[in-house]
């Protein structure tokens, strides 16, 4: 299942959170028809680099889909960012 | 197995051989034994396959009380599954000049001998990984941490 929300966490020095909810599901409506618009693009490019232009989509579709879980905490001193894919 | 465990009590009972080197040869007899019951437990299902690579970072600074510096990543493991099979992309044209720029700097490595079940199984000895690294200046103090979860 691709990711479809994404969570940003931002902490100050005054130990204040703010919790920003990245929806992902619109992010990939918006480039759903811009993949469609592109996709004869890509399939020439694929052509001219001779890769296979269906095994290109299935490995970009499986990342996609790894990225669910994908954590990365950072905190400086006081303040902190923290970027977490649901 | 009980077969040589007997012959080693006879021939101590014999007084061929002491108490100490009847129990060292018992010992010794055991030991594959536990082994490969270790070996068998994690192919069994006994031990988890890690789920996550995680790199954490713990910087301090001596000079600055204020606190310390810390990075923590988590990628799943399935994401650097699928990010081996990128190596699916790279077209032949790219590796050989991949490989001619790596021989020009004394790397002898023929990318395109390796091959996508070789990366998975890179991948898969991944759980067994653990880096550490600490560094302690004057001032600084830095640990990394790589390890599967």
């Amino acid at each position: 299942m691709i990711p479809f929300v994404a969570v940003v966490s931002l902490r100050n020095q005054e130990s204040r959170t703010f919790r920003l909810w990245i929806p992902l599901v619109l992010i990939w409506f918006l480039l759903l028809p811009l993949g469609i618009l592109l996709s004869p693009f890509i399939f020439i490019a694929c052509l001219v680099c001779r890769v296979n232009p269906l095994r290109g989509v299935a490995v970009l579709w499986q990342i996609l889909n790894a990225l669910t879980d994908t954590q990365l905490d950072i905190e400086h001193r006081t303040a902190g960012v923290s970027f977490h894919i649901l | 197995m009980n077969e040589h465990r007997r012959q080693i009590l006879q021939m101590l009972s014999e007084g061929k051989v002491s108490a100490d080197e009847a129990e060292r040869l018992i010992s010794a007899m055991e030991e594959p034994s536990t082994t490969k019951s270790s070996e068998i437990g994690p192919k069994s299902g006994g031990k988890d396959r890690p789920k996550y690579l995680r790199v954490q970072v713990d910087s301090e600074d001596g000079d600055r009380h204020d606190g310390p510096t810390k990075v923590n990543v988590r990628v799943p493991m399935q994401l650097l599954r699928a990010g081996v099979k990128l190596a699916y992309l790279i077209p032949a044209a790219a590796l050989q000049k991949a490989n001619l720029a790596m021989h020009e700097k004394g790397i002898p490595v023929d990318l395109s001998q390796i091959k996508p079940d070789n990366l998975e199984e890179l991948v898969e000895q991944l759980s067994d990984l653990v880096v550490d690294v600490d560094q302690k200046d004057a001032n600084t103090k830095v640990k990394v941490r790589v390890f599967c979860e």
